[in-house]
């Protein structure tokens, strides 16, 4: 112990007395853990921490997949993660081994409530609400923080309405005043009474940035909603997450769950037909640790986040690669004093042991300065990653498994970068300084020099093809061809259904919303849908073309479908190719219609035939007829970027398919306005808020974005990655250049002997650059030939995060050699100029 | 045996500038130096002699003064053209042999041969061939200089001097690292190698080497004078 103090303390004198040296390995291994501490901390707070409730340790969920929102008929691969309310309470009733088993709601969006404070004459508020099973809170074992929290006997049919307040929204849209609790609010336009303000450390069973503004009784579902699920046993929409009692067995427990799940199944509709008989033997529910919650998110970013994770990783070992160089040629500079203690008897173990020492020292130090960088580097990925997300339960602040990890990664850094100099340090030879002028450049030292610096270049160019790939397939996505005009479009969505509107009051408001947007300045068009082109949402129906057989389970029938006002082709630029469009003609009472797009005709009539006339329908061979084909549209991306655009239909609103169930009825409420602006439009959104208030006091805006802005959205994550990769790349090329200048310039600085007796032989200035810069190429030559066959594996890591491009890209691949074949010259050039500029006289002088 | 100039070197002028300092180097050296000639340079330490060495041999610059080297002027020539002259026509050999640890001895001589554009790599193989021939080194043609004993190190560097088959072979005090055996040994082929008609200029301080030479030339004070003045001069800094 005493001999660490004193091994410290020497280390410390050593680096206070070489400050330069001191300051570039501190700077550079700040940046290194910096960055890699950042990562950590987002990979913590998103994929590792657990949700801030009682004994996390205890929760388990039934299921694994997101799933979300709402699911008609069977599950992929028949594994369950979604329930109807009829069977969670199956579940929750015959299961013991639960302590508590909890339903909520898998689709909490922003706008899909709509609150007033009753009291007050306020404007209504765009909110968000989750319904959750009365047991919700107990299950957690939550307090209130004020009032009190739900309970079972809230979450009873007839029971009076009660909800429960975010403490983040009682404190953003109430300014925390006490009187909340126990006033009564106006939800979708229904009086409910709001007991109490949950937690404020509590963001909700799972992570996302639109945590839910009001806890309501999943018994109320009915009453606040129009779409009513609630009653429906072939509707799944909950997520169940329950407490298992001490000494659980989860393995049995999921058999068991699996066996409770199959035999709810068995009388359902779905499980009639041969399909259904043949997949309820192998229906099934994964338990899965619900500590995290319902983990939608954390399988969202997971494999980006590794991918950062990885990526951060190696630009570390390339920071060591360089401080390794650094120490080494500390090393040698003081092989004399090496020497001199080992003549005085030191073990070669003890100067290992000191070199260690002030490689670990080092480390720390970088690792203490590296929080700093982890600081702002946390807040600008949260920036990046999570852009306008301020209900994001994720925070730059320093927590304690990040200082954990930052001090393990020093120590780790540490140990890397100092083993192998302080070994060859150690193996000097005490006689290598007697040996003259002319001795050996090429000994163990410089031949590590030269492999760190390879291994750098190696590195680094399995970096920029990394950086390289993402960057061109985030440009492919962002600029492909989305079939649409984006420019001066504006999309604001609206939710009619919570401001109170009936069925029948539709045609009426639509009308009105067209009139009087069309009367605002610069508006040239307006457009309603029942939801927007990429803006995350899809409507999927089987589609059963007429005078063609019944489609089977495995028949791909599906098609993606909207309906829209006869100007919305228009206004998102979608063209009307054949037959016709959506008409005013097309009304509740007149012949029920369809347009239809490009790969709708592809998938459905191959052969040629002509839609434009034909009939399809959606509840199979029976409902055929129900829908005539009018028109077809060019194609448009509506719902995944990525993807091949899916086959569409269109339909007026007001249009009910007598056949089709009660979902076609929540269908009938407009999403989305598109207006089409003449130009840039100032203060746009204030006007639109007030035109809506006018119209209905309850019509609230629950969103406005422009066009473009709702389709950047939806690369967000690309965005961050390609950004952080490219980042992490070119810090990469800068640090391996750095150690190839490095390595270059201490070569030179040791050959400027031989350097002057080569000009004293006649070479001129060309020679001797050329020597010393082909020396330098060589070593990024062979770093390339060693990265070119990493990169094309690594790259396999990427190919899910591509688009358009594959990882074999020889543009990308092209690029990257070229970028470090210039980057290597650079480094190269410095030194080598200086070499050349070298005085013979005065070189063979210092012999 | 000619008698043509090879050298012409008027009132040449070396100040050093270091810290405000100036050192006059050479104040005024007037030298002649025929071809085939070999001239032995003696003087004090300091006096200026590697100093000439180095002008003559085009690794350094006169401040002031003229130079003809084969009936160019020289003095003021720019960095690429010394290079080229250099290699052409001059021959180095350095107190401490100054051979390039990281190269074989054939390596070695075949250097300056690598600097002379256009030189097939036949021709040099046979150059190296021949030069180490010469100096009696062609057995250890794939040796490095540090399994070499000094005399033999020398006995390399002859021949790297040797393989450009240049105008003059400028030694810079060559037997100084050397025991008294070697330093023979390489007196002897210097000696040789002057019978045979190479044009050398030797710096030395020992009487006994100078001797070997045709004509001696002594510096004081980076001036050149006459032996008997000389003997006077060092009487009285010692008196
Ligand atoms: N590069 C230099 N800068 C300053 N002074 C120098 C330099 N080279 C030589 N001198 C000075 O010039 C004088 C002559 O040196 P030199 O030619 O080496 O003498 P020597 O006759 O011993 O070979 C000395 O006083 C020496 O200190
Ligand atoms: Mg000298």
């Amino acid at each position: 112990m005493n001999g660490l103090m004193q091994d410290v303390t020497y280390a410390l004198r050593q680096l206070r007395k070489a400050p330069g040296f001191t300051l570039t390995a501190v700077l550079t291994l700040a940046l290194g853990i910096g960055a890699n501490a950042a990562i950590f901390t987002l990979v913590h707070a998103v994929l590792l921490q657990n949700l801030p409730v009682s004994d996390p340790k205890s929760l388990v969920r039934l299921g694994d997949k997101d799933d979300c929102c709402v699911m008609g008929g069977r599950p992929e691969n028949e594994g369950y993660s979604l329930f109807a309310y009829d069977l969670y309470k199956h579940l929750r009733d015959s299961a013991p081994e639960f302590e508590q088993l909890a339903a909520m709601q898998a689709g909490v969006s922003q706008g899909a409530l709509t609150a007033r404070r009753g009291a007050s004459n306020s404007l209504s508020k765009a909110s968000s609400g989750e319904f959750v099973s009365g047991n919700y809170f107990q299950t957690f074992g939550l307090q209130s923080y004020a009032g009190r929290l739900l309970l079972p006997s809230d979450d009873v049919a007839g029971a009076p309405m009660a909800a429960v307040l975010s403490y983040r929204a009682w404190q953003r849209d109430y300014a925390m005043d006490p009187s909340v609790v126990g006033s009564i609010f106006e939800l979708n336009t229904h009086p409910v009474t709001v007991v109490g303000i949950t937690p404020p450390s509590f963001y909700g069973d799972r992570m996302t940035d639109t945590p839910p503004d009001f806890y309501l009784p999943v018994t109320m579902e009915p009453i606040l909603d129009p779409g009513a699920l609630l009653k429906r046993p072939e509707a799944s929409w909950l997520y169940v997450l329950g407490r298992v009692k001490p000494g659980t067995q989860i393995g049995p427990l999921q058999e068991k769950m699996s066996g409770l799940l199959r035999d709810w199944l068995i009388p359902q509709k779905v499980y009639q037909n041969a399909d259904g008989k043949k997949a309820l033997p192998k229906s099934h529910i994964v338990l899965t640790p619900g500590g995290v919650g319902i983990a939608n998110m954390q399988a969202e970013y997971r494999s980006g986040l590794e991918l950062l994770m990885g990526i951060s990783g190696l630009v570390l070992l390339i920071a060591c690669a360089n401080i390794a160089n650094l120490v080494l040629v500390r090393g040698m500079a003081r092989r004399a004093e090496t020497s001199i203690r080992m003549a005085l008897g030191a073990a070669r173990k003890r100067i290992i042991r000191q070199m260690l020492t002030e490689s670990l020292v080092l480390a720390c130090l970088g690792g203490v300065a590296g929080l700093a960088v982890s600081y702002a580097g946390t807040r600008m990925l949260l920036a990046l990653a999570f852009p306008d997300s301020p209900g994001l339960p994720i925070h730059a602040s320093p927590s304690l498994p990040m200082l954990g990890f930052a001090f393990g990664l020093s120590l780790l850094t540490g140990l890397i970068f100092g083993i192998a100099p302080a070994w060859i340090t150690s193996h000097s030879e005490p006689a290598e300084s007697l040996r003259g002028a002319n001795r050996s450049t090429r000994d163990s030292a410089s031949l590590l020099q030269r492999s760190l610096v390879v291994t750098q270049a190696a590195l680094s160019l399995v970096l920029l093809v990394g950086a390289g790939l993402l960057t061109r397939s985030l440009n492919k996505l962002e600029h492909q061809n989305f079939g649409l005009q984006t420019e001066n479009r504006v999309v604001i969505h609206i939710s009619p259904d919570n401001a109170g509107y009936k069925p029948d009051q539709l045609q009426a408001l639509y009308g009105e919303i067209e009139d009087r947007f069309r009367a605002l300045p610069g508006v040239e068009g307006v457009g309603l849908s029942l939801y927007t082109p990429l803006e995350g949402d899809n409507w999927g129906e089987g589609v059963t073309i007429q005078g063609r057989p019944e489609p089977g389970q495995n028949d791909h029938v599906g098609a993606s479908w909207d309906r829209v006002t006869p100007d919305f082709f228009q206004v998102i630029g979608q063209r009307i190719l054949r037959g016709r469009g959506i008409t005013d003609q097309d009304t509740g009472t007149s012949p029920i219609v369809a347009v239809v797009n490009e790969t709708f005709v592809k998938k459905f009539f191959p052969n040629g035939e002509d839609p434009i006339g034909a009939h399809f329908g959606l509840d199979g061979v029976k409902s055929a007829g129900e829908i005539e084909i009018v028109g077809v549209v060019s194609d448009v991306k509506y719902v995944n970027p990525r993807e091949a655009v899916q086959a569409m239909y269109f339909r007026p609103f007001l249009q009910h398919a007598p056949l089709s169930d009660n979902a076609d009825v929540r269908s009938l409420f407009a999403g989305a306005i598109m207006l089409q602006m003449r130009g840039p439009s100032e203060g746009l959104e204030a006007q639109v808020r007030r035109t809506l208030a006018n119209i209905n006091p309850n019509l609230t805006v629950v969103n406005f974005n422009t066009f473009g802005g709702q389709i950047e959205g939806q690369f967000t994550q690309e965005k961050l990655i390609a950004r952080l990769t490219l980042m992490f790349g070119m810090l990469a090329l800068v640090l391996a250049s750095v150690g190839l200048y490095g390595v270059t310039a201490y070569t030179v600085a040791r050959r400027t002997p031989e350097i002057g007796i080569r000009m004293a032989l006649g070479a001129g200035r060309g020679n001797v650059v050329s020597m010393v810069l082909r020396e330098a190429m060589l070593q990024a030559g062979v770093g390339l030939a060693i990265g070119l066959p990493v990169a094309l594996l690594c790259v396999r890591f990427l190919k899910t995060q591509l688009y358009g491009t594959g990882g074999q890209d020889p543009v990308v691949f092209a690029g990257a050699i070229v970028v470090l074949v210039v980057s290597a010259c650079v480094a190269g050039l410095i030194p080598a100029r200086r070499a050349a500029s070298t005085d013979p006289v005065k070189a063979l002088r210092t012999e | 045996m000619a008698t043509d100039t090879m050298i012409q070197i008027e009132d040449l002028k070396k100040i050093f500038y270091t810290d405000e300092i100036e050192t006059h180097a050479l104040s005024g050296v007037h030298l002649n130096i025929n071809r085939g000639e070999y001239v032995a340079m003696s003087g004090p330490s300091g006096c200026g002699k590697s100093t000439l060495l180095s002008i003559i041999g085009l690794l350094d610059t006169p401040t002031g003064g003229s130079y003809t080297l084969n009936g160019k002027a020289v003095a003021n020539l720019n960095f690429a053209d010394r290079s080229r002259i250099r290699n052409q026509e001059i021959g180095f050999i350095f107190q401490s042999f100054n051979l390039i640890g990281d190269l074989t001895v054939a390596e070695n001589v075949e250097l300056p041969l690598t600097y002379r554009a256009g030189m097939p790599a036949t021709e040099r193989k046979k150059r190296v061939q021949e030069s180490l021939e010469r100096v009696n080194m062609a057995h250890r043609m794939r040796h490095y200089p540090a399994q070499l004993s000094g005399g033999q190190q020398q006995r390399v560097a002859v021949a790297r001097a040797l393989a450009g088959s240049p105008s003059i072979l400028l030694a810079d005090e060559p037997t100084g690292n050397l025991d008294s055996k070697n330093g023979e040994a390489v007196m002897k082929l210097l000696q040789e190698l002057h019978a045979e008609g190479a044009t050398i200029c030797m710096v030395t301080h020992d009487p006994r080497f100078a001797a070997h030479a045709e004509r001696q030339v002594h510096l004081f004070d980076g001036k050149v004078v006459a032996e008997g003045e000389l003997n006077r001069l060092l009487a009285e800094v010692e008196g």
